[in-house]
């Protein structure tokens, strides 16, 4: 049960995180950072969910393009140059944990028989 | 001699696969392998998954069912027949709600009497519960039968045993499989919701594998077992008989991972 509820309570902080980050970065940022959203509200509220879901990236281009670093041509050069290498990774993580979790599951005592600790009278004594 | 793929010309006249077209020549026994391949492969794949499931058992959702009995409403809302045109005088049927809910705020108010019950029938092998219907259409009072009176607890000791806690509407057939780990998240949604847990045995005491959970004291014990519901456990309790029904009182501080 506590683990569920500390899932449960990561996701809410999470989900609360993104919508600051949506009011901040749809209310002031996206205008620093893009000229053509200028004057434009109405599209903004749409892209609330989105940026819910993927607020760190979104705090991590704002910055990028807030300092002028952008790079056309680098722009997906992280995730290209580390695809072959998680291609790799996940070819070998993925049977490992597969035969992992067949191997570690509990598998039995499927037919231990019932102990008797004490009889219904002496059970009733003890009351 | 020159590179065949910086030469031009070879490139040129290659086979090129495209969706919507004419299948090129050179490659219909390619992909043609590679369909049967892919046909055949996830056939075996898909049969060596279901012949390694355990099997889900044979409950089900039976269909529509009446009956008058008394009703007890702890551990958990059980209904001990006394006439009905679907199960035997003296069947205990384990009360719930619908979806993963239970059936004690509709059965609280009727604790000891003498009620009506509909709902759906569910069933596997000697554990029946009933899927209230809502409101009065599930639950209603009846009028009084001479003698019927609930039947007394019989105690049948101290023992110490192994087995899974299960969501007893789960288990009894409205979901399939209704126990093992990958039934645990529901299980505990259930259980969470007041289905009663169940506790199914490696071994049969008094005829019976399957007990329905209760604390020492008999009240209802769902919040001290959520961490162990779908893996082998080992608890020690009191089992009582309560006319058909196999109530097993736990000491949640014996309940541990089965070795």
């Amino acid at each position: 049960m506590e683990s569920a509820q500390t899932l449960l309570m990561a996701g809410q902080v999470y989900v609360w995180i993104g919508l600051a980050v949506a009011v901040v970065f749809l209310g002031w940022g996206l205008d620093r950072i893009d000229a053509k959203g200028h004057g434009s509200w109405m599209f903004r509220p749409l892209l609330v969910p989105g940026v819910i879901l993927i607020w760190p990236l979104v705090l991590w281009r704002w910055q990028v393009l807030a300092r002028e670093n952008d790079n056309l041509q680098n722009r997906h050069r992280p995730p290209l140059t580390t695809q072959r290498l998680m291609g790799l990774g996940l070819v070998l993580a993925i049977p490992v944990l597969i035969a992992g979790a067949l191997l570690l599951r509990q598998d039995g005592p499927l037919e231990r028989p019932a102990v008797m600790l004490e009889t219904a009278a002496e059970t009733s004594s003890n009351e | 001699m020159s590179d065949p793929v910086s030469d031009p010309v070879r490139e040129r006249e290659a086979p090129f696969f495209i969706g919507w077209a004419t299948i090129p020549e050179g490659l219909r026994w390619f992909l043609g392998g590679i369909a049967i391949g892919l046909v055949v492969l996830l056939a075996g794949l898909s049969y060596l998954t279901a012949a390694t499931q355990d099997d889900p058992g044979d409950g089900a959702f039976m269909g529509r069912a009446d009956a008058v009995g008394l009703l007890q409403a702890a551990p958990y809302p059980i209904l001990h027949v006394t006439q009905s045109d679907s199960f035997a005088p003296g069947t205990a049927l384990m009360l719930t709600g619908n979806g993963k809910r239970g059936a004690q705020p509709q059965a609280d108010a009727f604790d000891g009497q003498l009620v009506a019950v509909s709902g759906a029938r569910i069933s596997r092998g000697d554990i029946i519960a009933l899927q209230l219907r809502g409101g009065e259409n599930g639950i209603s009072a009846a009028p009084e039968q001479t003698g019927a009176s609930l039947p007394q607890p019989r105690d049948l000791g101290r023992w110490r045993i192994t087995g899974e806690i299960c969501d007893g509407k789960c288990y009894s057939g409205a979901m399939r499989p209704g126990r093992g780990l990958a039934h645990k998240a529901c299980a505990n949604l259930c259980l969470i919701g007041g289905i009663p847990p169940v506790f199914v045995a490696t071994d049969k005491i008094d005829g019976t594998e399957f007990f329905m959970l209760a604390d020492q004291d008999g009240g209802p014990v769902t919040e001290h077992v959520l961490n162990h519901v779908a893996t082998l456990v080992e608890i020690e309790g009191s089992v009582e008989r309560h006319g058909a029904m196999a109530v097993f009182r736990i000491d949640p501080a014996t309940l541990r991972l089965a070795q």
